[in-house]
């Protein structure tokens, strides 16, 4: 098993063309409260990859749970991180991408570059690890500020036009009425401490 | 004590002309909140840095009278700066104040003195942001270049970076400040304000642990849905028990997302400011985290962490060059709205 690296909640192994994530034990939690959200997390995060999988989003195949060890195997998506290769024409193919996630009715709750893959020219969402179940505009809209947030955080200097390329496409294939996750959008913003009102 | 003082601090008080002349000398006004701090920098160095903050007798800070504090305090604890200097005010070169974010009426307070004694000496006045102000005197004092920072107070949750010229909140409450919900479960087990020092007592005495809504969402922390679980426990939980269980719980979601920012940004060292930053337990979190990962995680003196007239002094000079128009107060004062061009 070759150590491939550490993202902030799991450590991710190779073993033969499989992806292992095991969610590592946070020693500064107690463990009343890691042991319950790691196993939690992961579980659901299981469940919810099988379902994207089976309903045809480009995700990576998952392949088994481990429950004792938090463990994921699941299939390798040899690619790029978009988080170091993200352009311009990205922005088309991700917002149709969480789109149809969301027409899935899965939140994915931690949008950004980093949790894409682009292989041959397809952008494949990973990391569910925080993702959910939910139908409700408020949680969409929230999805799509994290993602809008990420963009501003990584990509600052394209940020705005990706954001309106990514926020188009998004409209075109999303299957419920986007105003009322729109609404929402506009909350959210205002709810958070100091926003100033131009 | 004065005579001591006056020794420390003695090659101030008769500037020598020659050597005067490239140095600058930069007060600052803090009153944001329920703080009024006056800090005193020659060049990067802090000379004085004295404040007063308001003790509400019950309850929480009502905006008027910690404006009537700031008011009564102002001209004291502006000499009490000057004194520990051995500054006058004619010799100062540069005036700061907080611009916000803040409480308008406290905010006014700073800003009405400064424009004064800056209209008076006829010499510039600089608006600092607040929170920049935190970040920027945690890096002098850590000495760490370019870390991820964890805002905590009353008021403030927030994660800040610095990322393509600007600081970036990474992540952030979406609802109420951690200094807030700690304050607010606290008056309800009759805790008087603040109340974080006696809530981390109470926890160090419980290991029991009840569970609670852990609410992390990307980036973002949210606190109300713990304010009402936490809320409804009060009467039938020991107070000890809450205590514990909300301290581990709201540092641990903190903890966790200043993980994702130093993660997702690539950054290697974590600081720990604001108020809620003299809790020990977060600190201690804190440091397991950046050790697990092997980064480097710095306290700041408390002195500094804490709202304080210093950092606005210290700010006020790293922007000595800016050109602002705009010198009002802004009590909804975004971070990521300051261009930073000294960096």
């Amino acid at each position: 098993m070759k150590l491939l690296g550490f993202g902030s909640e799991a450590a991710i192994y190779e073993n033969n063309s499989f992806i292992i994530k095991r969610r590592i034990k946070k020693d500064y939690r107690i463990k009343e409260i890691d042991e319950k959200l790691r196993k939690n997390r992961s579980r659901a995060e299981f469940n919810i990859m099988r379902f994207l999988y089976e309903s045809g989003l480009n995700v990576p195949k998952p392949i088994k749970y481990v429950e004792s060890k938090k463990e994921i195997y699941m299939e390798k998506i040899d690619g790029k991180r978009l988080a170091e290769s993200f352009s311009l024409e990205d922005s088309k193919s991700i917002g149709k991408m969480i789109a149809d996630m969301h027409n899935l009715g899965v939140i994915h709750g931690d949008l950004t570059t980093a949790n894409m893959i682009k292989k041959e020219g397809k952008v494949y969402l990973i990391d569910f690890g925080l993702s959910y179940y939910s139908l409700k505009d408020e949680d969409i809209a929230s999805d799509i500020f994290l993602f809008k947030n990420a963009l501003k955080s990584k990509h600052n200097e394209v940020y705005r036009e990706a954001y309106a390329m990514c926020l188009d496409a998004y409209k075109s294939q999303i299957r419920k009425e986007f105003k009322g996750i729109d609404t929402h959008l506009k909350d959210i913003e205002e709810r958070r401490r100091y926003n100033e009102s131009y | 004590m004065h005579t001591e003082q006056n020794k420390i601090f003695q090659r101030n008080i008769k500037p020598d002309k020659g050597s005067r002349d490239s140095l600058i000398y930069t007060l600052g006004i803090e009153s944001t909140a329920h703080t009024f701090g006056v800090g005193i920098s020659e060049n990067d160095k802090i000379i004085a840095n004295e404040r007063d903050t308001l003790k509400p007798t019950s309850g929480g800070i009502i905006p008027r009278e910690a404006a009537m504090h700031h008011f009564k305090l102002a001209p004291e604890i502006i000499k009490r700066a000057l004194d520990k200097s051995g500054l006058k005010l004619k010799d100062i070169d540069l005036f700061a104040f907080s611009q916000g974010p803040g409480i308008i009426p406290a905010l006014k307070v700073g800003a009405q003195v400064s424009t004064f004694l800056s209209n008076k000496y006829k010499k510039k006045l600089i608006g600092v942001n607040h929170c920049i102000a935190h970040l920027e005197i945690a890096r002098l004092y850590t000495k760490l270049k370019d870390p991820v920072m964890l805002y905590v107070s009353g008021g403030n949750t927030q994660i800040i970076t610095y990322y393509n010229g600007t600081y970036i909140v990474f992540g952030e409450t979406q609802d109420i400040g951690i200094g807030n919900l700690i304050d607010k479960i606290g008056r309800r087990m009759d805790i008087p304000f603040p109340a974080g020092p006696k809530i981390e007592e109470l926890a160090k005495k419980s290991k029991n642990y009840i569970q609670m809504p852990y609410s992390i969402k990307g980036m973002d922390v949210s606190f109300s849905g713990i304010e009402t679980f936490v809320s409804k426990l009060i009467g039938h939980q020991s107070v000890e028990d809450i205590s514990f269980s909300l301290q581990e719980t709201v540092f641990s979601m903190l903890i966790e997302a200043s993980e994702r920012a130093m993660s997702y940004c690539l950054k290697d060292s974590l600081i720990i400011t604001g108020g809620v930053a003299a809790n020990k337990r977060i600190n201690e979190m804190g440091a397991k985290m950046c050790k697990a990962r092997n980064a480097e995680f710095k306290q700041i003196p408390m002195e500094f962490a804490g709202d304080n007239g210093a950092m606005i002094a210290y700010t006020g000079y790293l922007m000595k060059e800016y050109k602002q128009e705009d010198l009002r107060i802004k009590p909804k004062f975004r971070t990521d709205t300051v261009e930073i061009k000294y960096r």
